[in-house]
């Protein structure tokens, strides 16, 4: 009897640990830094106090900043959405033979690391890039427009990392939904409209939904995309933390902004789950 | 059974109705004619095109040749979610996200019908497969019975034209798929509604409609009352896939017919056969008799005790034949034992002859077989 109680905790304890020394260890550290002092002269002092959080509520930039980031991880998860969710159900219609492959061309931004990809976007909207070359051969007026450093490269460039994200979550969903459904809604009198609104949607909403909470909590905490496409002026909360650390050196502020980001995304997550993905859940049994 | 009294008609007709993916043909040519309120079986192993030829009449596959026409209309132009046909699958697929009421209830918010006189026959939908009182349930805390009947009632709730059912109880275990039977036939009965039934199974066929016709290869080889049929198997593929049947290779002369030293008369159709020719026996047509009877000899090689009856193994000169006996609380010879096996020859059907025509029997057929002893 106790073997059979014990055993489970003692099998995953290993995991358990592991998990805890690289994570929550870290985060621990990074929470304890933010209620340091700093000093200029003297750096991180040995004090508890609230002051960087005191002077963040303050700080007009920082509020600038935290808008930046959630409204442009609001933005990429709903294009994301508007165009992963048709993508994965166009894919999941094909014949066998164009689906694996079109899986693989939608996977393949996966494979490449975000850095060359990010460039790859530099190449396409800078000043000189192939973008602005094109609309002046076309005969645009106005050209060159400034498409780096603006927020729409920040969301053009985490759109392109993210979408794979949602075609892969919705096409789990669709998989498993069976077929005869939509042929049952068609044979009760169901449009196509009604067929999708009323029998696929609410059924791949799971993945919908968990495709969209991956891509917020992704988006809001990105850090080489917004850092290489929006330029030094043009941050956000993830690329803040990191200058106060490396540029400003002042760690418990940098901290203190990390720690703020994190309870923004939890609470952001919380209400998610709580509000929308587990009334969609519940109602399909799976919750 | 005989002159069932259906109205003559031609509800459904199926004309020369072919499906061809590339050069695979799924369907052959499938003509067949249903009459109002008739339950009609497609019959057939898988791959024999029975699924094809339902999808068509569905609206889910578009015939390469032929029309399909229900009460005169072709359906040809009219879109699945159109023809009013009532379909049940075989995964049932019931609305995981639906409760119980609101499945029933989809086909006809799709009618656009007011709400109070939709709940009204959503109720007695649910009163017809007797599950009024899960209507708040949600499918996937049912079982799989009460499924079956959430898609029959989501189904008939239409007041559809036609009720197709493809493979409706083949997800169920035996004892519940026979009550199911029973109860789908009632239904179906109350109802009058004219229905095809897709499946692989001959009891259920046999059990459930008026008509089978049986399919091979994408052709439908014979259509008949099942017990005709049964009785009177159009080729040997019939005779095989309606129940069993012994084999019984015989030399045929003058009438007479001999075999492993047993001769006996031939009853009329086959009185002109001559030669080497293959006759065919259903197992509970065989007698088993004392060794010193007349009849054809042989051994018991196995018998095994089915509750209602027997099935003995008896090896002969002519092969090893099956046996049905009654059981009437006296086992049949022991395993080993020298016996006889003797028949009527009336029950004999000849198998080796070229494939017959396929035989389209009449709804009103005349009450004695005109189709018996197809060779």
């Amino acid at each position: 009897m106790s073997r059979s109680r014990f055993a489970p905790a003692a099998l995953s304890a290993p995991a358990l640990l592991t998990m805890g020394a690289v994570l929550l260890v870290p985060l621990v550290s990074v929470a304890v830094l933010s209620f340091r002092g700093f000093d200029f002269d003297k750096g991180i002092l040995p004090v508890w106090s609230l002051a960087n959080y005191a002077e963040l509520a303050n700080d007009g930039l920082f509020h600038e900043v935290m808008a930046r980031t959630f409204r442009i991880a609001t933005i990429v998860t709903v294009l994301c959405i508007a165009v992963g969710v048709p993508e994965a159900i166009i894919i999941h219609r094909m014949a066998p033979r164009w689906r694996g492959l079109m899986l693989l061309v939608v996977v393949g931004p996966l494979l490449v690391s975000v850095v060359v990809r990010t460039f790859g976007w530099m190449v396409l909207l800078g000043t000189n890039g192939l973008i602005n070359q094109g609309l002046d051969w076309i005969g645009v007026p106005g050209t060159p427009f400034r498409l780096m450093y603006t927020e729409l490269a920040i969301i053009l460039g985490l759109v392109h990392v993210m979408v794979p994200l949602v075609v892969l979550a919705v096409w789990a969903s669709l998989g498993r939904l069976d077929p005869a459904l939509a042929r049952a809604a068609e044979s009760l009198g169901a449009g196509r409209v009604a067929v999708f609104r009323r029998v696929v949607l609410p059924n791949i909403m799971p993945g919908i939904l968990a495709g969209a909470l991956m891509v917020f909590c992704l988006s809001a905490s990105a850090f080489a995309t917004p850092q290489m496409l929006g330029g030094r002026r043009l941050k956000v909360a993830a690329s803040m933390t990191y200058t106060e650390f490396l540029n400003t050196l002042n760690w418990p502020l940098g901290a203190a902004v990390a720690v703020l980001l994190l309870l923004a995304i939890l609470a952001a997550t919380l209400l998610w789950t709580g509000l929308v993905e587990r009334r969609a859940l519940r109602r399909l049994g799976v919750g | 059974m005989a002159a069932p009294g259906f109205p003559a008609g031609d509800f459904l007709v199926l004309d020369g109705v072919a499906r061809h993916y590339g050069t695979v043909a799924a369907v052959r040519d499938v003509s067949v004619r249903v009459a109002q309120g008739e339950f009609l079986g497609l019959l057939g192993p898988s791959g024999c095109g029975k699924t094809t030829t339902l999808q068509m009449i569905a609206g889910f596959e578009t015939p390469s040749a032929g029309t399909i026409r229900l009460e005169g209309r072709d359906l040809a132009a009219i879109p699945a979610n159109r023809r009013n046909i009532g379909l049940v699958f075989q995964s049932y697929a019931l609305f995981p996200h639906m409760t119980v009421a609101e499945n029933v209830a989809f086909g006809l918010e799709m009618r656009r019908i007011p709400k109070p006189e939709r709940t009204e026959r959503v109720r007695r939908a649910l009163d017809l497969v007797h599950l009024s009182h899960l209507a708040g349930r949600f499918p996937r805390q049912m079982s799989g019975g009460q499924q079956q009947r959430v898609a029959l009632a989501r189904a008939l709730v239409i007041e559809p034209r036609l009720l197709l059912l493809d493979e409706p109880l083949s997800n169920l275990d035996a004892k519940l798929r026979e009550e199911m039977q029973v109860e789908l036939r009632e239904v179906q009965k109350r109802v009058g509604v004219t229905t095809i039934l897709v499946t692989h199974d001959q009891n259920e066929a046999m059990a459930l409609c008026d008509r089978v016709a049986v399919m091979q290869a994408g052709s439908i080889v014979q259509i008949d009352e099942p017990w005709r049929a049964y009785d009177a198997p159009a080729d040997a593929f019939v005779a095989d896939f309606l129940g069993r049947s012994n084999r019984l290779p015989v030399r045929a002369a003058k009438g007479m017919a001999q075999v492993g030293g047993h001769a006996f008369a031939l009853p009329e159709p086959l009185a002109q056969a001559r030669g080497e020719i293959t006759l065919a026996i259903r197992p509970e047509r065989l007698r088993i008799r004392a060794a010193q009877e007349a009849g054809l000899p042989g051994r018991v090689h196995s018998r095994v005790f089915l509750g209602g009856f027997w099935l003995v193994r008896v090896d002969t000169a002519a092969g090893d034949m099956m046996v049905m006996v009654q059981n009437t609380g006296t086992p049949p010879a022991a395993e080993g034992e020298a016996v006889t096996l003797d028949w009527d020859p009336h029950s004999l059907r000849r198998m080796d002859a070229a494939a017959p025509e396929p035989i389209q029997g009449p709804i009103q057929a005349p009450v004695a077989a005109p189709a018996r002893g197809a060779a």
